[in-house]
Formats: structure tokens, C-alpha cells, sequence
């Protein structure tokens, strides 16, 4: 409904020339206009800068020859083909879900059912700069270049398809079955990503503390994010329970993790927690970070879920009750799936500083992204080079965290129910 | 149906909301209950389905009494349903779902045949073509029909109207009254707590009026209205007629 009244208002400003246009949007007053220049001025020294520094006096060459050590550490050469198999999988997996789930009617948008919709246009251009010109750019080895060529191509390949065929069955049964299936093949991928990287059942063994770089940021992020959510659910429906022991239980550990910095506990983690964990769980150093991590996130999700729960109207439970639904049922089917909506925002902000605290890891001698890059500047071979692995740096973890926030705003529009009206 | 004797509540905060209050209602009958604000009409009610728990006193519903046994109160809530004041309808699944909701995971039915069944009550409360529009999307008076059917739909022996019209735009609050007409047409038990004296009068078979937290008076809706019998019935019709 909002679509048209936007379009009105923005109609008059469109319809100028594109000059005026300008003007009217930079400087509708003098001294807006002069506001306007001193920042264009400002970001255009800034890039000048950087773009200068970028290609005349940093040398590349540290990246050039450690690329594989920051993305997967000192996992064995001769493994490494399982990494990219895994690679490819995702890759597929993920153009197969964006596919299918592609032509998603909504109500807030015009371009409804539409196979490539602006914002995937840009992200195609944006996977194919970075697949192809990246790896060409830092002169990477040339079967490493045809790989990461690889991935892209089988991720666009299976979008096209996937979108094609989604748009051919949109809402048929079997669009929904594909799209239940969805659901069932990213926790399966998850599972057989864990065998391809740890090894067993057939596979060589590699051990957690051979993972490294952005493999380790990633594992340990992703593990972390997997098993604090139902752990954070547990706890605020703990806080919340009538039963006095399991409330004060659960406000005591939120409130003493909310109380401690990570990285104490951390090194609490490798001291205690081998003795408190079940005998297989316990010795790995890289497995006990993973499951502070997850104890650390699951307290201040736990936090996040408790507000979404005040959030839900208690006439939701009374109704589910009331219909004879038991409290587990009532609390699954209707009021966690309200709560969770409202937390989302704010469990993702969790998320997104989760993987930041990652890199609290290499503090503990993990050779995560960071530790592992600040393995690579103490090499005296590439001494000097710091800044030009902290821009990578940068620029990945701002990745990670960027599309945890563009996927949560995705989910929000499509879970708000004002939108709910077309989904199938 | 129902026999509550002697309910007595008191919340919390100390407030002694229900003190003593008894009623009795029998299979098929319509009974409106009536009464000032504050006069414990809607938390007698919730305590039929045990959405409010007593200190004192003893309800028994279609044979069952109700305790602090968590499986007798489920299996008297399947038995028992109710429509709020406020719709309560879930808003992240669509007006179909809402109904097929409980029959589908309390009574294990077949979800094709609960929703064959939906379908037939939507069409019954005149809103059919909505069913797979979100409650959000739908005009008070419409949430509130879907709620009947949402109650409906698990088939219970006893309905609970909980001021169903008090937060409708007066033009709807017809169309949610017919509906309940209807029903009571089709001789299904049914207390309502209402202020709609037009609708105690067309449908009740027995008026009660409530009043700190006792049962005042009850009588047949012609004798109630116009011959009321206790001095705080009649104050009470003196406020509202």
C-alpha cells in the first residue's frame, strides 16, 4: 500500500533532468551545497588516497603467497581438495536456494516474480568481479584461479536453473516440497562439511588444531551460532518458567556470562572446562574455545529471545490453551515463532558480534583469521606489510557481518505479517 | 454441563475477585452472564477452562472436575471453547491455519480432512474466500467470526464467549452477534458474557447478573428485564437500559 503514495513523492524529483535532479538532492540550499562538497571533496581525497596506495606502494605479493594459509591455515595440502568440495557444494547448495526462493511474491515489492530483480543483477556483478578478476588481480596460481572460476559458475548455474524452474511451479506442490527440502539440506550440508573438514568414517583425520584462518573463524562461528540459539531459546524459557529452581538457575549462568569478559572466559575454558564436559568433547584446545563461544552467545541470546517473548500478548498462550493445546505445543507452534520475530533483529546483532569475537581467539593461540594473519606479519620475509593484510582483514570480516545483516533484513520483511499475505 | 459451586479466587495482589459465586448450566443451554466491570463475570468464566485457577470451592465440567491435574484440565480445555474479547487469533499463520492449528495437533486428525471441515465453518461464518489471508489483514468483526470458527473447529461440547463484541466498531458488532445466533440455533452449550441486552433477550435461555464476585440473580431473559427481583439487579438494568 506504502508503494504508491513513495512513488509520488518521489515522482517530481525523477521526472527533472538529471542536472536539477542533482541539485535538488545535494544542495537545496547554499549552505547544504556547501555541506554537500566539503564531504564530496573529503571522500574523494580519501579514495584518492587509497587507491594510490593500493596500486603505487603496497605489494600484494603477501597475499599473493599466503591466500590459501588465511583462508584455511596449515590444513594439509593434500586434503585441501575436500575444502574445495565443500566449497562447491555450498556454492551449489547456495544458487539452488536463491533460485528457488527467487521469485518469492511480496507484497512490498513491484517486481514481483521476477527471475533477476535489480539487487541480483548487482549481486551476479559483484560474484563474478570477485570469483574472477580477484584471484587474477592478486596473480594467484592459475588452477587456483580456474577454481575459484569454479564456484562461481556452478553457484550462477544453479540460480539460473533453480529461478527457472521456480518460477515454472511457483507454489505448486512440488515448489513447496523443494522448498521443505531446503530446509532439510542446509543442516545436512552442515553435518557433511564437518566430515569433509575434520576427516574420519573413510576420510584421513585432520585435527582442529591444523584448521586455521578464515576456515576456523568460520567453523567456530558458525558452530557457536548453531548451538547458542536452541541453548539461548532454552534459557529465556527458563527465566520465565514457574518453576523456581530452572528460573533462578537460568538468571544466576545468564547473569554471570553477561557479567565476564570473553576473554577470561576463554582462558577459564582451556583451564576448566575439560573437566566439566563429557570425556569425548574435552581435549580438543580448538573444540573447547568453540563450546565457550557457544556458552558466551547462548547468555546474551537467551537475553535477546526473553525480550521477543514479553513482546508476544499473553492472550496468544491463553488461546493456544484454550484450543487444548498442551504448553509445549503452545509454546512451540505459537509463541516462540512470534518471539523469535521480534528478537530477530537483535539476535543477528548477537550473531554479528559473535563472529567478532572470534577473533578474540587468537589471543588464545588459535590460529584463526586473525591469528594467522598476525602469524604471517611476524615472517621477517614480509615484514612492513601489516596494513595490507589488515585491509583483507577488514574487508572479510566486514563480509561476513554484511551479509549476516542483508539476510536478517531480508527475513524480517519476509516474516513481517504484513507481508506474509503471498507466501506459499 | 457446567456446575461451579462456591467458586472463590483470589489473585495475587490479594484482590478477592470471586466470592462464592455458583452457577449451573445445563446441556444446550444459552446463558448470558451480565454485570458491572470488575464484577468477576470474565474470571468466572476463565475458570471453567482453567485459565484462572480457584482457592475455594469446586467446577465440574461435562463430568469432569476440575484440579491442578494438568491432563484433566487439557482434556477439559479440548472439550471447552472460547472466544476472547480481543480475538487472540495467531497472527503469523493465515485464518486457515488458525484453525486447523489445534484439531490437527491435539485431536491427530487428518489435515485434509480438518481442512475440508475449516473450509465448511468459514463458509458458515461468511468469510470463506479470506481463509488464506493473515488476521492482520482482516477487519475486527471478520477476526472475530474467524475465532468462532477457530473454536469451533475442535468440536467442543461447550463454547465461552468472553465479551466477544466489546472491542468492535459498533457497525460489526451485529454481524459477530448473528454468528452466535446462529449457533445457539443449533442448541450448543453456551455461556457469554456480554453487555448486548437486544441479544440476552433474543437468545439467552437464562440471564445472570454478577456482582462482587457472587451470582446476584438469574432468570428467564423476559423475567429478568422486566421484573428483576434483587434491588442491585434492578440498579444495575437502570444504568444500562
Amino acid at each position: 500500500m506504502g508503494t504508491p503514495s513513495f512513488a509520488a513523492k518521489r515522482l517530481p524529483v525523477a521526472a527533472l533532468l538529471p542536472l536539477k535532479r542533482l541539485r535538488a538532492q545535494l544542495a537545496p540550499t547554499v549552505a547544504d551545497g556547501l555541506l554537500s562538497l566539503g564531504l564530496l571533496a573529503l571522500i574523494a581525497w580519501a579514495a584518492v588516497q587509497l587507491f594510490g596506495w593500493a596500486i603505487g606502494r603496497a605489494d600484494w605479493a603477501v597475499l599473493q603467497l599466503n591466500s590459501m594459509l588465511l583462508l584455511v591455515g596449515r590444513y594439509p595440502l593434500a586434503e585441501q581438495w575436500r575444502l574445495w568440495l565443500l566449497g562447491g557444494l555450498l556454492a551449489a547448495q547456495a544458487g539452488l536456494s536463491w533460485g528457488l526462493l527467487r521469485a518469492w511474491p511480496r507484497a512490498d515489492r513491484r517486481e514481483q516474480g521476477q527471475l533477476w530483480p535489480r539487487h541480483d543483477r548487482i549481486a551476479v556483478v559483484v560474484i563474478i568481479l570477485l570469483a574472477l578478476l580477484l584471484p587474477a588481480g592478486l596473480r594467484l596460481a592459475g588452477p587456483l584461479q580456474g577454481r575459484w572460476g569454479l564456484l562461481a559458475a556452478v553457484l550462477l548455474a544453479l540460480r539460473w536453473a533453480a529461478g527457472r524452474w521456480a518460477a515454472d511451479h511457483w507454489g505448486g506442490r512440488l515448489h513447496r516440497r523443494g522448498l521443505k527440502l531446503l530446509g532439510l539440506l542446509w543442516p545436512l550440508l552442515y553435518l557433511l562439511g564437518f566430515w569433509l573438514i575434520g576427516g574420519g568414517l573413510g576420510l584421513a583425520a585432520v585435527a582442529p588444531g591444523d584448521w586455521g584462518g578464515l576456515l576456523l573463524t568460520v567453523v567456530m562461528a558458525s558452530f557457536a551460532m548453531a548451538l547458542s540459539f536452541p541453548l539461548g531459546v532454552l534459557l529465556a524459557l527458563g527465566r520465565r518458567s514457574s518453576l523456581p529452581v530452572l528460573r533462578w538457575g537460568s538468571v544466576a549462568y545468564i547473569e554471570f556470562i553477561r557479567g565476564a569478559p570473553l576473554i577470561t572466559l576463554l582462558f577459564i575454558g582451556q583451564n576448566i572446562l575439560g573437566f566439566l564436559l563429557p570425556a569425548g568433547m574435552s581435549p580438543d584446545r580448538v573444540w573447547r574455545a568453540a563450546w565457550v563461544l557457544t556458552l558466551f552467545a547462548a547468555a546474551y541470546l537467551a537475553e535477546a529471545v526473553r525480550s521477543g517473548l514479553a513482546a508476544v500478548p499473553r492472550g496468544q498462550l491463553e488461546a493456544a490453551r484454550s484450543l487444548g493445546l498442551n504448553q509445549a505445543q503452545a509454546l512451540v507452534t505459537v509463541v516462540i515463532p512470534q518471539a523469535l520475530r521480534v528478537a530477530l533483529p537483535t539476535m543477528v546483532g548477537q550473531f554479528i558480534a559473535l563472529v567478532q569475537d572470534t577473533t578474540l581467539l587468537s589471543l588464545i593461540g588459535l590460529l584463526d583469521l586473525l591469528g594467522m594473519a598476525r602469524g604471517i606479519m611476524a615472517n621477517p620475509e614480509f615484514l612492513g606489510h601489516s596494513s595490507e593484510l589488515y585491509l583483507v582483514l577488514a574487508v572479510l570480516y566486514w563480509s561476513c557481518c554484511a551479509a549476516l545483516g542483508l539476510g536478517s533484513r531480508a527475513l524480517e520483511r519476509r516474516l513481517d505479517p504484513r507481508n506474509l499475505a503471498g507466501s506459499p | 454441563m457446567i456446575r461451579a459451586e462456591g467458586v472463590e479466587k483470589w489473585y495475587p495482589n490479594g484482590f478477592h475477585a470471586l466470592r462464592g459465586a455458583s452457577l449451573t448450566v445445563n446441556r444446550g443451554e444459552v446463558v448470558v452472564i451480565m454485570g458491572p466491570s470488575g464484577s468477576g463475570k470474565s474470571t468466572f468464566i476463565r475458570t471453567f477452562n482453567a485459565l484462572e485457577d480457584f482457592q475455594k470451592g469446586s467446577i465440574t465440567v461435562d463430568g469432569l472436575a476440575l484440579s491442578n491435574d494438568v491432563r484433566q484440565i487439557d482434556a477439559i480445555r479440548r472439550e471447552v471453547g472460547m472466544v476472547f474479547q480481543q480475538f487472540n487469533l495467531f497472527p503469523h499463520l493465515s485464518v486457515l491455519e488458525n484453525l486447523t492449528l489445534a484439531p490437527v495437533l491435539v485431536r491427530k486428525r487428518p489435515r485434509a480432512e480438518v481442512e475440508q471441515q475449516a473450509m465448511a465453518l468459514l463458509e458458515r461464518v461468511g468469510i470463506a474466500e479470506q481463509a488464506e489471508k493473515f488476521p492482520g489483514q482482516l477487519s475486527g468483526g471478520q477476526q472475530q467470526r474467524v475465532a468462532i470458527a477457530r473454536a469451533l473447529c475442535m468440536e467442543p461440547r461447550i463454547l465461552l464467549f468472553d465479551e466477544p463484541t466489546s472491542s468492535l466498531d459498533p457497525e460489526m458488532v451485529r454481524e459477530v452477534l448473528d454468528v452466535i445466533q446462529a449457533l445457539a440455533a443449533e442448541a450448543i452449550t453456551m455461556v457469554v458474557v456480554t453487555h448486548e441486552v437486544r441479544f440476552a433477550r433474543q437468545v439467552a435461555h437464562r440471564v445472570v447478573l454478577m456482582d462482587e464476585g457472587v451470582v446476584v440473580e438469574q432468570a428467564a431473559p423476559e423475567a429478568f428485564f422486566t421484573a428483576p427481583r434483587h434491588e442491585r439487579t434492578q440498579r444495575f438494568l437502570e444504568q444500562i437500559l
